[in-house]
Formats: structure tokens, sequence, C-alpha cells
């Protein structure tokens, strides 16, 4: 395969297209990564009037919740199965500009409440690596067709670690810019306050490249920032002599798996080798505790207000009912799957009157203590550092975790950090475990991504892995 | 966390919700709170005393109040394209007064 760099050199727009469009549907059966396929005839036909650019005429996913005028789009739930939007997300409308031609829309766990993506109303993503196993979740569609060489860009959201779970479980780099820094309009919401768009690619240069396509101000998410755009890749180098790297010490402590910690032990020598000063940092022990749960009460309150809208009367599918409660009701029981409404549940729960300050005020109270905290951590840092996920995908089926552990308070949902902060946090390959890619996690102060984007290219010299595919047709 | 909902209680929550539950999925929501009440005790064993909750990570002010013009128009007929049930430009639903 080729990241997006060598596919302009060594490819036609239509060979690389239909390259893509083939392997996207050829790989379908082992990944089950793609809702919808999309047409690609008319694209192709208005690239005549396009400027030449890094995403000239280059195959792209995106993931099922950014709105695509006249293109279904469900958010991988049955309740969205025939929904139809009537203009595009402000990425897709910069995404075409720059001349990408969308070739699928991917599979995502439902309306992005997941890690794991096995919730999707078209059944689970298949890890391109192992088929046995999960790409991991919500983006966890996008991650695939990138790790296994469909296409060497695509979208997704991150509201959790949704980019960079999957890109760790898939072997890709999987990009969460700052807060505000890309626009959401046209994404289907999930937690306001915490969704970021994200992306996958096989190399820091794609990366650097494609966040000046869509990062920048938009009038229609107010919350997008005015801050100006950098040529990052013009910036890019993979030359960390004095930089200076903050190890997550807690998270490696909380690592389960000696083979992880050995890994990351190998990459912490490979880059003071490179002269990068490396050191130890932790953080209030009692906060990486309350992150998972503090997380969990604000994503599911603002969920169960963002979707109250999912009714089956103005838009989405309709179950038929007497009345109009009886519509809604029959709608969203038959249209959300079993997670989601549970989810709903403990979302309205937190915000009961009785419940609200001592639940959902609480964590946004524990939430600002944690951002202070970790921006007194970082103070002194250009990045904080630790495996992505303490192991390698877990198996289709695998329930083992326990839930009120270190290990997965802290080792496994610790890049929440990233969406509480809004900090740039991207994940890049680290290594092979038996034959599957674990990745690391890497976060930077707001506005920062530039130290994101020379550190992944230092990894990629370190680990050799950059443009990593997965051979999954046989 | 205070005392263990029982299914019911969530049965019923939902349903104002505009949901149902089945039996297995409100006994699921009981045992999952069982677990969920012990994370949420980490939650309130912390001291935000004099702490403002946090509602978006950044106070850089992005949002304004824009000129009243019409902006990014759509037609009636797209405005409808996904609803169910349309007639004569509005949304059928049952008769709602009886």
């Amino acid at each position: 395969m080729a990241t997006m760099k060598e596919l302009k050199e060594t490819t036609t727009v239509r060979q690389r297209v239909e390259e893509a469009l083939a392997k996207a549907h050829a790989s379908q059966p082992q990944l089950n990564a793609v809702v919808t396929f999309v047409d690609v005839e008319e694209q192709l036909t208005g690239l005549n009037e396009i400027a030449d650019g890094p995403f000239y005429g280059m195959p792209i996913a995106l993931k099922d919740n950014v709105c695509t005028q006249g293109i279904r789009t469900t958010a991988s739930s049955k309740i969205l199965d025939n929904y139809i939007p009537v203009y595009n997300a402000h990425i897709v409308d910069k995404l075409k500009a720059a001349g990408a031609i969308v070739i699928a829309k991917a599979s995502m766990d439902e309306l992005a409440m997941g890690g794991t993506n096995l919730t999707a109303a078209t059944g689970p993503v298949y890890n391109p690596y192992d088929h046995s196993r999960m790409a991991g979740g919500s983006s966890g569609g996008s991650a695939a067709l990138v790790a296994a060489g469909v296409v060497p860009f695509a979208i997704g959201s991150d509201t959790g670690d949704s980019v960079r779970k999957p890109a760790s479980f898939c072997g890709v780099l999987g990009m969460k810019p700052t807060y505000g820094r890309i626009s959401r309009y046209g994404i289907i919401p999930y937690s306001s306050s915490l969704d970021h768009v994200g992306y996958f690619t096989r190399s820091a240069l794609d990366a650097a490249e494609a966040l000046k396509v869509l990062a920048g101000r938009d009038d229609r998410d107010m919350t997008s920032s005015y801050e100006p755009v950098p040529d990052y890749a013009a910036a890019l180098s993979s030359d960390v002599t004095g930089r200076k790297v903050a190890i997550f010490k807690n998270v490696i402590d909380a690592l389960g798996n000696p083979q992880v910690k050995a890994m990351f032990e190998k990459t912490v020598e490979a880059l003071k080798d490179r002269g990068a000063i490396v050191e130890e940092v932790s953080l209030r022990e009692d906060l990486l505790k309350a992150i998972l749960p503090a997380y969990y009460l604000i994503a599911n309150c603002e969920a169960t207000a963002n979707h109250s809208n999912l009714d089956g009367i103005r838009f989405g599918v309709q179950q038929p009912g007497d009345s109009m409660e009886e519509i809604m009701i029959q709608s969203r029981t038959k249209g959300f799957g079993s997670l989601i409404r549970k989810r709903f549940v403990i979302g309205s729960y937190g915000l009961f009157v009785e419940n609200q300050e001592k639940l959902f005020r609480q964590a946004q109270r524990v939430r600002r203590l944690i951002v202070e905290n970790v921006a007194e951590m970082m103070k002194d840092y250009d990045i904080l550092i630790a495996p992505a996920s303490s192991d390698v995908a877990p198996k289709l089926d695998d329930h083992s975790r326990d839930e009120l552990s270190d290990g997965y308070l802290i080792a496994e949902n610790h890049m929440v950090i990233g969406n509480f902060t809004g900090y740039p946090s991207c994940t890049v390959p680290m290594g092979m475990l038996n034959g599957l890619p674990v990745g690391l996690n890497m976060t930077a102060k707001a506005w920062d991504e530039q130290s994101l984007f020379d550190f992944a290219a230092a990894m990629e010299e370190i680990t050799g892995m950059k443009d990593a595919t997965a051979e999954v047709m046989e | 966390m205070e005392e263990i909902k029982d299914p019911a209680y969530f049965k019923e929550l939902a349903h104002r919700l505009m949901f149902d539950l089945s039996d297995a999925e409100a006994a699921d929501i009981a045992a999952e709170f069982e677990t969920l009440g012990k994370q949420l005790t980490l939650l309130e064993s912390i001291d935000t005393t004099g702490v403002e909750p946090m509602v978006y990570p950044f106070e850089t002010p992005t949002a304004y109040l824009r000129e009243d013009v019409v902006d990014h128009v759509i037609s009636r007929e797209d405005a409808l394209v996904n609803a169910p049930k349309v007639r004569e430009c509005h949304i059928v639903v049952p008769k709602v007064v009886k």
C-alpha cells in the first residue's frame, strides 16, 4: 500500500480510486467496515475545477456520523437507517473542495457510544490483523479501512478515545486535534463538551497535511476556534533533540501486560537515544481513578439530551402507533440498541434535579480539577506519553475486564484526559506483539499539534511502521 | 450513591425517556448500577469545595450573536424530505386532541 503522498506520485486519480473501491468491496466479508459504498463518478467529474493538493483525487472514508448530502448517514443506528442528510458537514465541504473522493461511509459503535465497534447496527467490525478480534471503537470502521490499506485517510470522531484506541488496535496513526480546531458542524453529536473530529492516516506527513485542510474557524460551530492554522507539514521535523517528554508514570504502573511495558521502555530508550529529554510525571491517584466515572456521567448526560430529537417523527425510522407517544416509544425502543438505551437511562438519572448537583455537577467539578492538575503536570514538557492500550486488541467475546481495577480505570481509560482538557492527542504504532499492533499515545498542550506530528515522524523512524498495513484479502 | 434501585425503577425511568426496556435489560442496568455505584464513590470522595463546574475545555470566547440575516437556507421540500409521513407541507402524526 502507500501513503497519500506516495499514492499521488505513483498512480492516476482513477487508478487509485478504483483500486480503493475494489479493495473496500473485497475486504468487506472479512472486515465488515463499510455501512454504505458511495458512488464516485460524479465526484471524479467535479475534480476538473479543483486545484492540486494533498487530497486531490484521493480516496477517503468517512465515519458514518458525518453528514453527507444525498448519501445515507446512519451513525450505525437502526433509528437512522433511512436518514439522508440534505447538507454536508463542514469537513465534507472542506475535503471535497480539496479534491477528496469519498468512497465509503464507515461503521462505528452505535451513535459513537462505545469502544468496541461491536454495537453497530450492521454488526461488528473485525480487526484487520486478526478477524477474531475487535477493531476498537467507536471509529472502528475508519481505523480498519486505513489499516487494511483500503484508503490512506479516514475521518473518525473522538469523545473518550474513539480515534486513539482503534488506532492502537489497528496499527495506524489516529489524531485527535485540540478541541475547537476542527468544526463539528454536521457531525451527529454524542457529548458536545467532549466530542472532537479526528482522523486516521498511515504517516505523520499525511496527518500534518490533513490538519491544514480540516482545521479553522467555522461560524456554524460556535465552539470552533479562531486560532490561526499553521503549515504543519512545512514545519515537520523528526529531530526531537532537546525536546521534553513526560512519561505518564501512573499509567505505566497500572499496566498489566509486561510485554507492553517492555515495548514502552524500549520506545523511551529510543527517544532518549535521539536526544529527547525524558522524565517521569504523576497525577493524583484519586483524580485518575475518577476519570472514568466523571466521563461516564458527563458523556451520558449530554448524550441523553442530544439524542432526544431521535423520535421517528421528523426523521428516522418510524414504527407504527396509535398516538404520538406510542410512535415515539416504539420508534426509540426498536431504533436504539440495548446498550444505548441503558446509557440514556444512566444519563437521565444523573440529570435528575435531586442527583444533578452530586453527580453531573460533581463530575464537571472533578473535570476541572483533573484539567488543572494535568496542565500543571505538563507545563514543562512538550508531550506526555503512555501506551494507548494495556494490551493488544481483545477477542470479540472477551468480557474478562475488571471494571474496578487500576488496569481498567487507569491504563485503559487515561486517554479521556485529552477530551477533558481539549489538548491534542494522537496514537501512533509502537510495535507488534504476537502479530498484533500496540500504539503509543502522545498528548501535547493546547494548539501544539506540531509537537505531535514531529514525534510521530520520529516514531516512524524508530519503529519502521510508517505505512503499516495488514493483508486481509485471501 | 444511595441505595441500589430495582429493575422496575429503571423500566419506569426508561419510559419517561420515551423507550422501553425488556425485563432482562432492566435487570442488567440494576446489576451495572452496583459497579457504577462503586465507581461513583470514587467521584464523590473528591473534595471539590470552591471548584466551579467545567462546561467546556477553554474559556476563550468563540460564540457571539451574529447579525439577524438569513443564512444557509434550505427549501421546504428539503426540510421535510426525511419525515416519514408528510401531507401538504406538514408532518403527519396521529390525532392529538381526542
